[in-house]
């Protein structure tokens, strides 16, 4: 599903944030990405996403080499990945149904798969009766559920979160991660960066750790805390 | 069909939103058409005023309408007998009325605003010499023959006419060139407006996947409206600068051939539809700066 051979990213000012990253994610996996702030998980982010292109080395995502894609051919990638953030980047003037509904439209979806598709997904994320609300008469936790609600409207085949609980409090991080969960079960790559210990320990998951840009662990059903040691 | 509608709504909601800016920019866009489309119109008036000037003629001596026989008899002698003339035409007040009447079939106001009566019948002449000297000397012998209203040369004629339409034609085209960038950059500046009014519009569009095109088209569609109805507002002034400004040049006697400073209304429509695609492409241009260099999509 993923690839990455030998990437480098070195921004200008001589910032290297990530430094010969191999590694490989498979359809369906659910990959944490941890390490300290500065370490290069949004930058890993964003290499997938295509909002930044590698200096050096491949990136794969879904049959595509990233590094030769056309500038004209991101938005098919980017349909088929759905991003969230920890700011929700939820649109103020537009209702619940509407900010998951302008993901929709803005592809080009018709009419009738917009009507059809917004109250199913509402549902999953259990915000059907909220549908009418503006983003500001609802909770943090909430928030995000619209933002994931709008990420998954188009059903992407993969979903990259970039410290999607970092505003959150520990009990609506749980239902964030139920509903990444959810989603990962229903077939869809989940790639989410977070410093989030007790998430991160309680999922169980594959664990891919970054140290000033270099992945120093690896675990596929890791903790947080994994000591590096082990690994060397 | 549905996209259409999508751009459509997209466009007018942002210019409602940026209504001041807008109406600055669309009067800016009338304001310069409406200048260039009347430089199009004085030059085209001068040409058709000058169009009697035609096959050979050099010079027109407009008789009195009220010149006796006698009078008209001896001009004639002399045209047939003279050596220096070639060849001249006679027009007399029907067929000067007719030939005016015709040059201004849709404009009857004019037409009925004359009559046979008071156009004064005329000599076109084709002198066997064609040089400027030996016209001007020819031209002051008819003017000082009895019964003669007045002698137009070709040069000098043509001269006046083209001097006074190419300034002021010039004059309105420079003014109208300054403000044709003034509106380009009036409507680039809304459109950036209106970019940063939806960045966070713009940021989900991109992170979903919106085409490039589809972001841009809504702004270039609102330029381009801007530009249209500029062009729209610029009409009516055209129809008014037509009937009211050339109409002063046609009644003045200044001098004669200022009688046939009008033009066509199918020349003034004509020189609307030019309006409305300079307009449109003003705009298009305007709001394509804008996006190009601003929505970095
Ligand atoms: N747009 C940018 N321009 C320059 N340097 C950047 C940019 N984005 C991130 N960096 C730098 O790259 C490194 C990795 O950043 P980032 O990927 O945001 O790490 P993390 O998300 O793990 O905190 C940091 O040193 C950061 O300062
Ligand atoms: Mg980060």
């Amino acid at each position: 599903m993923i690839r990455l051979e030998n990437v480098t990213k070195v921004y200008k000012g001589d910032v290297t944030a990530l430094r010969g990253v191999n590694l490989e994610i498979q359809r369906g996996e659910f990959v944490f990405l941890v390490g300290q702030s500065g370490s290069g998980k949004s930058t890993f982010i964003r290499l997938l996403n295509r909002e930044e292109v590698a200096d050096s080395g491949k990136i794969l995502l879904a049959g595509k080499d990233l590094g030769s894609l056309r500038s004209w051919s991101v938005p098919a990638l980017r349909r088929n990945i759905g991003c969230i953030f920890q700011d929700y980047k939820l649109l103020e003037k537009k209702t619940v149904q509407e900010n998951v509904a302008f993901a929709l439209e803005v592809i080009g979806q018709p009419r009738p798969v917009i009507r059809k598709n917004v109250p199913a997904i509402l549902d999953l994320v259990g915000l059907t009766q909220k549908a009418d609300r503006f983003p500001d008469e609802l909770s943090g936790g909430e928030q995000q559920r619209v933002s994931i609600a709008r990420a998954f409207a188009n059903r992407p085949t993969v979903m990259l979160a970039d410290e999607p609980t970092g505003n959150l409090d520990p009990a609506t991080s749980v239902g964030i991660m139920k509903l990444l969960d959810l989603i990962n079960r229903r077939g869809t790559t989940v790639v989410m960066a977070t410093h989030d210990r007790s998430i991160v320990n309680s999922m169980q998951r594959r664990v891919i750790e970054l140290d000033r840009g270099v992945v120093v662990r690896d675990d596929s059903h890791g903790i947080y805390d994994e000591p590096n040691g082990v690994y060397e | 069909m549905y996209r259409i509608w999508y751009y459509f709504r997209e466009a007018f909601a942002s210019i409602w939103r940026n209504l001041s800016l807008t109406l600055a920019a669309i009067f800016t866009v009338a304001i310069s058409l409406a200048l260039v489309g009347s430089s199009l119109l004085v030059r085209e008036g001068a040409e058709r005023a000058t169009a009697q000037f035609q096959e050979g003629v050099e010079f027109i001596v407009f008789m009195n309408a009220d010149a006796t026989g006698e009078q008209d008899g001896a001009i004639r002698d002399v045209l047939e007998n003279s050596p220096a003339i070639e060849d001249y035409a006679y027009v007399n007040q029907e067929q000067a009325y007719e030939e005016f009447s015709t040059l201004f079939s849709d404009k009857p106001d004019l037409v009925n605003s004359v009559s046979p009566a008071v156009m004064p019948p005329s000599y076109r002449i084709v002198p066997t010499d064609p040089s400027a000297a030996n016209v001007t000397e020819l031209a002051r012998q008819f003017a000082n023959q009895p019964g003669v209203k007045e002698v137009a040369t070709a040069t000098e004629a043509i001269r006046q006419i083209d001097d006074f339409s190419t300034r002021v034609s010039q004059a309105l085209l420079i003014a109208a060139v300054v403000l044709v960038v003034v509106s380009a950059l009036l409507i680039l500046n809304t459109v950036f407006t209106a970019i940063g009014a939806r960045r966070q519009e713009i940021e989900v569009m991109k992170l979903v996947g919106a085409t490039n095109w589809f972001i841009r088209i809504p702004f270039m569609l609102e330029g381009t409206i801007h530009g249209l109805i500029g062009a729209a507002l610029a009409i009516p002034a055209l129809f008014v600068v037509d009937n009211k400004v050339l109409a002063f040049f046609q009644e003045s006697d200044a001098v004669p051939l200022f009688r046939g400073f009008a033009v066509p209304d199918g020349f003034v429509w004509d020189t609307s539809i030019w309006l409305l695609l300079i307009g449109g492409a003003v705009g298009m241009i305007g709001s394509a700066i804008a996006v190009t260099r601003y929505l970095d999509v």
